[in-house]
């Protein structure tokens, strides 16, 4: 007796243990829960879920699962929204969930990069759903994909790609000129920084001067928490570090002098770049965790009060150091320079490429299209792009004078959380500002929700770092037009590598081992005839404006 | 008719076989089930098709790795640092395994084992990160104490710095590994027949030789057999790790095949290449491991096949 019962355990844990095997090969992959239930988009009271992956590294939702604005979706067009996200590179989730076939029903992401190759690289191989002929039914989809609603070089290249069939989405692109939305790229010093070593940030115009004023910086030997202020930094893996790119050429494709244009890579200008670089590292003015940190890390240092002057887009700055200000009044990042800029004359305007930002698709896994494009297109709309930007009329704001204006109570709520989590759990700032068609901000009311401070240093930093106004680049760029030429596909790997190439160039031990990381590349590039790629681009952009000068945006 | 023997015998040992079934269902899926894969090494990898259905491309994947630039120096970087694992990570928890061995009181002992059990259950993003917050110069702590104590004037940065690389891999890995990959040398040495030690110490012999002349042979096969199944992963030098802490600054020296098949793969979409590159060090592996294997087994009579 007892040996059966030991007999008859013994089998019960061998079952369970290859049954928790069996269990743990299944894939986790597929949620039941948020496949798509229904054919009719919800029109006749059926309820239909359906998951979008928002491919953005760091977009997140909030502690709540059913925000007011995600139920004010639901009620309107009858889809049950599921936001899934990106934890890391973008470019690999893109490439993993095609690989994989662990597909969502809508993808949404960055309309630019390896992001957006995944992406047609999935139309081109039948992965996601041709909607040309269901566009006419939504008329705002419909117009967000015109071709004059899209940059020329990126319909080319990816919308309109592809004939008669369409099968991208264009979203975040300036519905006018107004909209346009310029990101202040630059680099900003805490002002008590600046004020210590007795350096006017505006005095700051040349690559000379910005060496002096870093080496002023680490010569003083300033220590916040015990802990030496770094001179330069950054976030993420270097972003965005190496801005100062515009002080030495234009744009990544530059004129050779005989009208024919040259990738940057091959030039003098960024062997200058590149030594500059390694200068400030070798000297300790440039944080050289910078290129492999994390953000929490980066966001940490910043908090701390470690850092001098950062590189980045000035909203990213303000909300990084947000805490820090908020404990050490006088102590806000403000714009350095203007500094000087390769290849523009000193009175010209700022070129920026303002477009769009996200490419949405449907994806050949959606099993409800007419219910993905009911959705999508409320969301283009003017209702759709209010109720996700400025909430629920009554709710978060009221109209007065034909504009919104957020409630009091509710303003005041988000201006006193740092974390930004009560936005999100309001629906705000959780993905579904990348689905909403052209950016109507400006047109439709302005952002509601930036607090007076905010605005007045946004406005202050336009001031400084934009003397001449803006331009917005409409020319074509010759980097799209060389993902089409015949060898692109040998090609593009190496290419892929400059950025590697240039951190490892600024890292190395002296000037002449750096110009040898460059050289190699090259090498490998002409190996790979980047030759024959670059006669494609400029063939086939004699007589077109090409972009020369831009500046990251 | 009479069933086989070996039947007869799996069905004697019938509760056995049953334990080890979850293991074999294991192996099965997860290590032949993927060599349906390989084959994409040798085609233009489509979503569409999948691994069946896309084009085939011949050898192409293996000329585009052998024709990058940076090819030799993967490979070379591979196999210096997964010689420099081998070489210490191999010996090391055979000197604490003996060492622990010695120690007699067994609180401590006890003590010692869990602790150097337990860096192999962290992964190596907190390993990593743990490293990042110890080492970094600026405030870090391993950089003010070496102050304090007046060894160093300045702050070395020992992460992104080539002249610390291979110290930090080596040491880090070591400190995860040890206590883990000593644990069955523990198991070894236990096994070893007490009436040895004591013919030894009649003999005269100290604990020095009775360590040399009854533990090491006793845990000799053993050791054989590992050293034989390391040698596979020669080509492999562990990519989490080298993902983690190689940065642009060492990417001369730190650059290796496995984050070099994860970038191409994941990171470009180039999957076809990268199961190319990744068979390339599969089958040195199995070269390697079927090359030592043989060595081993004319050198002392110890072989895994």
């Amino acid at each position: 007796m007892k040996t059966n019962r030991a007999k008859v355990s013994s089998a019960l844990l061998a079952a369970a243990l290859m049954g928790s095997t069996l269990v743990g090969c299944t894939g986790g992959g597929k949620d039941g829960g948020t496949s798509s239930s229904g054919n009719d988009g919800g029109g006749s009271g059926k309820e239909v879920t359906l998951k979008i992956l928002h491919n953005w590294n760091g977009s997140s939702a909030g502690d709540v699962d059913l925000t007011p604005i995600t139920k004010a979706i639901q009620e309107k067009t009858g889809v049950n929204v599921k936001l899934d996200y990106t934890k890391g590179s973008e470019v690999e989730k893109v490439n993993t969930i095609f690989a994989t076939q662990d597909l969502p029903d809508i993808y949404t992401g960055p309309a630019w990069g390896g992001e957006l190759d995944g992406i047609i690289k999935a139309a081109k191989e039948d992965q996601l759903v041709d909607l040309s002929g269901k566009l006419a039914q939504y008329p705002n989809l419909a117009k967000g994909i015109k071709k004059e609603n899209v940059p020329p070089a990126l319909y080319e290249k990816a919308i309109g790609a592809f004939g008669d069939k369409k099968y991208m989405l264009y979203q975040n692109q300036p519905a006018t000129d107004k909209d346009a939305l310029d990101w202040l790229y630059g680099f900003y010093v805490r002002k008590d920084i600046a004020d210590k070593i007795g350096v006017d940030p505006q005095k700051v115009k040349t690559k000379d001067d910005l060496y002096a004023f870093l080496k002023k910086i680490k010569d003083a030997g300033l220590k916040e928490n015990g802990m030496p202020v770094i001179p330069l930094g950054g976030f993420h893996n270097g972003w965005a570090v190496g801005i100062g790119s515009t002080m030495f050429y234009g744009s990544n494709y530059v004129d050779k002098g005989d009208g024919t244009l040259e990738n940057v890579f091959f030039t003098k200008a960024y062997e200058d770049y590149t030594l500059y670089y390694r200068k400030l590292l070798s000297e300790g003015l440039l944080d050289p965790e910078a290129f492999t940190q994390t953000d929490p890390i980066a966001n940490e240092k910043i908090k701390q009060g470690r850092i001098a002057v950062l590189a980045a887009h000035y909203p990213a700055i303000l909300d990084a150091s947000k805490d820090y200000v908020k404990a050490h009044p006088g102590s806000d990042y403000i714009p350095v320079g203007p500094l000087e800029r390769a290849g523009a004359e000193p009175n010209r305007p700022a070129d920026l490429a303002i477009q769009g930002n996200n490419v949405t698709v449907i994806t050949k896994s959606c099993k409800n299209v007419d219910a993905a494009l009911k959705l999508l297109d409320f969301l283009a709309s003017d209702e759709g792009f209010k109720l996700v930007h400025y909430g629920v009329e009554g709710v978060h704001y009221d109209m007065a004078n034909g504009k919104p204006v957020a409630k009091k109570e509710i303003f005041d709520k988000f201006a006193a959380d740092t974390t930004g989590k009560q936005k999100k759990n309001e629906g705000f700032g959780i993905g579904f500002e990348s689905l909403t068609g052209p950016d109507r901000t400006n047109s439709l009311g302005g952002d509601i929700w930036m607090d007076q401070d905010r605005m007045k240093a946004m406005e202050n930093a336009r001031k400084i770092l934009r003397p001449n106004g803006i331009k917005v680049i409409s020319a074509y760029n010759a980097g799209d037009v060389i993902t089409k030429a015949p060898n692109w596909e040998t090609l593009k790997p190496s290419m892929d590598k400059m950025n590697d190439v240039w951190k490892e160039a600024i890292f190395a031990k002296s000037d002449e081992a750096a110009l040898n990381v460059l050289n190699a590349l090259r090498g490998q590039l002409n190996k790979m005839n980047y030759p024959e790629a670059i006669k494609y681009v400029n063939d086939n952009l004699k007589g077109k404006e090409v972009v020369k000068v831009q500046m990251p945006n | 008719m009479t069933a086989h023997p070996l039947v007869k015998r799996i069905w004697r040992h019938k509760l056995f076989y049953l334990f080890m079934l979850p293991g074999i269902v294991w192996f099965f899926l997860f290590s032949y089930v993927p060599l349906f894969g390989i084959q994409v090494a040798f085609r233009d990898f489509r979503f569409s098709g999948g691994f069946s259905g896309s084009p085939w491309a011949g050898l192409k994947y293996f000329h585009q790795f052998f024709g990058y630039y940076q090819a030799w120096e993967l490979i070379r970087n591979t196999i210096l640092i997964s010689a420099m694992k081998l070489s210490v990570g191999f010996t090391m928890p055979i000197v604490l395994a003996i060492l622990l061995n010695e120690v007699r009181n067994l609180r401590f002992k006890k003590v010692v084992q869990t602790l150097s059990y337990l860096p192999y259950f962290v992964s190596w993003v907190v390993v990593v990160t743990l490293m990042q917050r110890l080492l970094t110069p600026y405030g870090g702590p391993v950089n003010d104490f070496l102050r304090g104590t007046g060894l160093i004037q300045e702050p070395i940065t020992f992460l992104n710095n080539t002249t610390w690389f291979y110290q930090v891999i080596l040491g880090s890995d070591v400190w995860k590994n040890i206590g883990w990959n000593s644990i069955i040398y523990m198991a070894a040495i236990a096994g070893i027949d007490q009436q040895l030690y004591e013919a030894a110490r009649i003999d005269g012999a100290g604990r020095f030789r009775q360590m040399w002349h009854v533990t090491l042979p006793g845990i000799r096969n053993i050791a054989v057999i590992l050293f034989i199944l390391a040698t596979g992963s020669l080509m492999s030098a562990g990519y989490e790790q080298l993902l983690l802490l190689n940065g642009p600054a060492t990417a001369a020296i730190g650059s290796v095949l496995d984050v070099h098949v994860i970038n191409s793969g994941i990171s470009e979409g180039r999957l076809s290449y990268a199961a190319a590159v990744g068979l390339f060090q599969s089958v040195i592996a199995l070269v390697l491991i079927v090359t030592v294997n043989r060595v081993a087994r004319k050198i002392s009579d110890v072989s895994l096949f």
